[in-house]
């Protein structure tokens, strides 16, 4: 069995040392931190992004309460709006209502003024006819001439009674 | 045994420069050549693949990676934190041997790892260094290896000479694996070789289908010698610094 002849044992020895040797420190020195740099690294990144992500999360979280907050806010404000503008219309149509009816007042005290008046008016010019006409009847009639004082004197005295 | 056919053949040490040093015969054979290229493989491999440094790896980089993964793996669940210290060695001796049975896989190369003084040497630099480190960590107290606790004194006479032979009996224990599967391995392969060449007519592409298949368990087998002088290797690591 070639194994177990001695002849090559020390070339074989030295040879396994010097290359055994080199490798070990090639892979030591060179290979391994360069392998482990790489896996580092790319922890490093994989924790980074997690991290960032996580605080991108947050920050989602964040905008999404603002984001609430703001519409909440938005609606209280549209509810105290609406309250507000009924709250005034009501006071407006009730003060023009008001204000109407203040001036409906007025016009119909106005108009039953007016009508008084046009009444008194017209029963003074029907005072007036009544002579007139008494007046001419009497004349063709008597051919005697009433003065118009003691015709509106007779008139009054029978104003009463029509009343 | 006939030199010229012999499935040992393979085994044998050409030298392929003859160098001489103090008077000792160190030359260059193929078995130093099988080495060399063994050594180019792994530092070629794992520096040009990981040249880039890119975050997101190549095929080949990942190849690196997974190399390393799985031994720094290995190292930690075997020893724990205080095996960071040893995993480039531990890695390196992971790579050669199972880089230097792959070369030998390769038809007509040298299988410097069926050589029982090679791999006796790559056991006892873990055998002296495993000893230092157990010294080194406990002191005289290392001597406790050998007492197992809990046993009833009267075969204490017995276990302690058991126990003494097989911590001596490691780096043989280790080497001699090793050694025997690639002989073995290596031998049987030859030998059905040979059947392939002798068999008459077409009835040699039996044996030849055979060799296959083998080939496949023996690419296996080189996985799996390399894996276990490395778990054997975390496993006295760790003997050295836990005790029973």
């Amino acid at each position: 069995m070639p194994q177990l002849n001695p002849e090559f044992f020390v070339s074989q020895l030295f040879w396994l040392a010097v290359f055994f040797t080199f490798l070990f420190v090639f892979l030591w020195r060179v290979s391994l931190p360069r392998i482990a740099t790489v896996l580092e690294k790319r922890q490093n990144k994989i924790d980074e992004n997690l991290s960032s992500a996580k605080e991108l999360q947050e920050q989602a979280m964040e905008i999404e309460k603002k984001i609430n907050d703001q519409i909440n806010k938005a609606k209280l404000e549209t509810d105290q709006k609406i309250k507000e503008t009924i709250n005034a219309l009501q006071e407006n149509v009730s003060s023009q209502l008001s204000s109407l009816d203040k001036d409906l007042e007025k016009k119909v005290s106005d108009a039953e003024k007016e009508i008084l008046k046009s009444k008194e008016d017209q029963m003074k010019n029907i005072n007036n006819e009544i002579v007139n006409i008494t007046k001419l009847t009497v004349g063709k009639i008597t051919d005697i001439e009433l003065s118009d004082n003691v015709l509106n004197k007779v008139i009054e005295t029978q104003k009463g009674s029509f009343n | 045994m006939a030199a010229k056919d012999s499935p040992l053949k393979q085994f044998e040490i050409d030298p392929i420069s003859n160098i001489e040093l103090g008077g000792y015969n160190i030359s260059f054979t193929n078995s130093s050549f099988a080495m060399l290229i063994t050594v180019l493989v792994i530092t070629l491999f794992l520096t040009l693949t990981v040249n880039t440094r890119s975050i997101i790896p190549s095929r080949m980089q990942l190849i690196s990676e997974l190399m390393y993964n799985f031994i720094a793996q290995l190292l930690s669940d075997t020893v724990g934190n205080n095996g960071k210290r040893y995993f480039p060695f531990v890695f390196s001796l992971f790579m050669f041997v199972l880089i230097g049975n792959m070369v030998g896989m390769v038809p007509y190369q040298f299988t410097f790892t069926s050589h029982i003084i090679v791999t006796f040497a790559l056991a006892s630099v873990v055998f002296i260094g495993v000893t230092i480190l157990g010294f080194l960590n406990h002191g005289i107290k290392f001597f406790t290896f050998f007492y197992i606790p809990g046993v009833p004194f009267y075969m204490h006479p017995l276990l302690i000479p058991i126990e003494v032979i097989s911590y001596l009996s490691r780096p043989i224990s280790l080497s001699v694996r090793l050694f025997a599967n690639m002989l073995a391995g290596h031998t049987l392969l030859k030998v059905f070789a040979g059947f392939v060449v002798s068999m008459p007519f077409f009835t040699g592409v039996f044996p030849l289908a055979f060799i296959v298949a083998l080939t496949g368990l023996e690419i296996l087998i080189a996985f799996l010698q390399a894996y276990v002088f490395a778990i054997l290797t975390c496993l006295y690591i760790n003997d050295a610094y836990h005790l029973h």
